[in-house]
């Protein structure tokens, strides 16, 4: 069953219009990546998915509740939640304040704790610098973090915008590995990346976004051995 | 000698509770990059609040500054919502204006119902004597009670949600949105707050001088010198930046007229401008 449906949506900045009639369902418990060309609208979907800007047409269905008209903040609530490009950490926090801001929904307050713990286990890298100011770290550190805290809000649906951009190739790996472990927990993600091959590789799912609109939709294998997605994503 | 001993510390006296009047501002800027106009008439309100309960209620002075705290914190509040909301996101123009006509409404109803003519809070708790120097009690209560709500506003940021969120908001407003912040109400919040230390400063400054209704406008023209002193957006380096406005304060007429203390103070404000915008206790980075 589809846990969040995006049902024709437009959207855009001022005049500018970016998505053209987007239909995505993004399927409980799996791992979907959505790639696509830079300027194809990837970003601009998940942040009108999230309510940072508002759909112009069509509806975004979480649960089964149309939710396009809610502010992000009411979404992160619910469980919808983004980790942001260009990571957006409180720089002038610890890792820790910011792992703590992570989990103000209230739905994700009572298992604090055990959440610092657990993302403390997946990087342990926070927890040697957990008192240190996020914004002096180095980016795979900040990436870290980024996820870390969106998984401090216990998400019901966790969209990542771009986990490998600017990263070494080691900690490309080891932020991935992450997200297999997440999926195998259960949890349902959608990923948003540049490195088409990576993330086919990683997602049960995966849906090819050019000029605003769905292009090729399919499982990640498929999608994978697309002659089309191919020749124009995969540089063969 | 005994004498610059006495005018220091008079200054240091004096100097946390100009520390105290400018930290609101301090925190509005650096929470919502709004400079608040509207600053010196509401610690004039702050003045007329503890006058008004004293010398009509009988009132003892500090408790007044009970009322006068949640009359300030409601108040700014009110002011976000009306006056600040809708243009937070415009450029500084518009939030300039927005507080300059809070500010002329305030000193405007005020003018018309207090008329400009001083007042003062007829309370006295004798005075100390410190070597050759001799304080009103009134001063240190004023300075004591500064440094306590100065830490109580440090504790509050730093070890309450809601001041997480404050925090958060300051730092990266749209993040704090995705985290499940309602930016809006932590935003009217801050408001409040700065708006609460300004009319509490008010009220303490009504214990020490006489006042007029436009009195205020003295305090927040200091408070510029002092935020930018401290940092502006470091409501906590006001406090320090207000204790160097103090002491200055209290040396300068003790080798040159009195008249020379605002060319003196705007002198350094420009200088530190100048060399060292981002204030001497560091600011906000933006």
């Amino acid at each position: 069953m589809a846990i969040l449906e995006i049902k024709d949506v437009t959207s855009g900045y001022g005049e500018v219009q970016i998505l053209w009639g987007a239909n995505l369902d993004i399927e409980d418990g799996r791992l979907t990546s959505l790639v696509g060309a830079n300027g194809a609208g990837k970003t601009t979907l998940m942040r009108t998915i999230m309510g940072s800007i508002k759909p112009w047409q069509g509806s975004v269905i979480f649960q089964g509740q149309d939710i396009s008209s809610l502010p992000a903040h009411a979404k992160a609530e619910m469980g919808v939640v983004l980790v942001p490009e260009g990571r957006q950490l409180f720089t002038d926090m610890s890792v820790e304040e910011n792992l703590e801001m992570g989990a103000s929904p209230k739905r994700a307050r009572a298992n604090v704790k055990q959440n610092l713990e657990f993302v403390y286990e997946m990087f342990p890298r926070l927890k040697e610098r957990r008192a240190q100011k996020s914004g002096t770290m180095s980016g795979g550190e900040q990436q870290m973090l980024a996820v870390a805290r969106g998984i401090m809000a216990e998400p019901v649906v966790l969209m990542i915008d771009e986990l490998s951009l600017g990263l070494a190739p080691v900690l490309v790996l080891d932020l991935f590995q992450s997200l297999i472990r997440l999926k195998n927990a259960g949890l349902t993600m959608i990923l948003v990346e540049q490195n088409v091959q990576m993330a086919l590789a990683v997602s049960d799912y995966g849906y090819v976004l050019a000029q605003g609109q769905v292009e090729i939709a399919g499982p990640s294998q498929d999608l994978a051995e697309n002659e089309h997605v191919r020749s124009a994503y995969l540089g063969h | 000698m005994d004498f610059l001993f006495t005018s220091i510390l008079d200054g240091l006296m004096l100097g946390f509770v100009y520390g105290l009047a400018a930290m609101g501002l301090t925190l509005i800027w650096g929470v919502m990059n709004v400079i608040n106009l509207s600053h010196g008439p509401i610690i004039s309100l702050g003045m007329f609040g503890v006058y008004l309960l004293f010398t009509f209620l009988g009132m003892n002075p500090y408790i007044a500054l009970i009322f006068v705290a949640l009359f300030g914190l409601l108040l700014g509040i009110v002011i976000y919502f009306v006056a600040v909301n809708r243009v937070i996101d415009a450029p500084h123009l518009s939030t300039l204006l927005a507080t300059f006509a809070v500010a002329m409404i305030i000193t405007g109803l005020g003018t018309a119902v207090f008329t400009a003519s001083p007042r003062n809070v007829d309370y006295s708790l004798g005075s100390v004597t410190i070597g050759n120097a001799t304080i009103p009690v009134t001063r240190i209560v004023a300075a004591v009670l500064s440094v306590l709500i100065t830490a109580g506003l440090y504790l509050y940021l730093h070890r309450t949600r809601s001041g997480r969120y404050i925090r958060a908001v300051a730092n990266n407003r749209s993040a704090a949105e995705l985290m499940g912040v309602p930016s809006v109400r932590i935003l009217a919040l801050s408001f409040g707050i700065g708006t609460m230390l300004a009319a509490l400063a008010g009220g303490l400054i009504s214990t020490l001088f006489p006042f007029t209704i436009l009195a205020g406008g003295t305090y927040e023209l200091k408070s510029f010198v002092i935020g930018v002193l401290g940092g502006l957006g470091n409501p906590i380096g006001a406090l320090f930046g207000g204790l160097i406005l103090g002491v200055l304060e209290g040396i300068i007429p003790t080798f040159m007229p009195a008249t020379w203390v605002p060319v003196l103070e705007f002198g350094l404000f420009v200088l530190i401008l100048l060399v060292r915008p981002q204030g001497l206790f560091g600011a906000k980075k933006s």
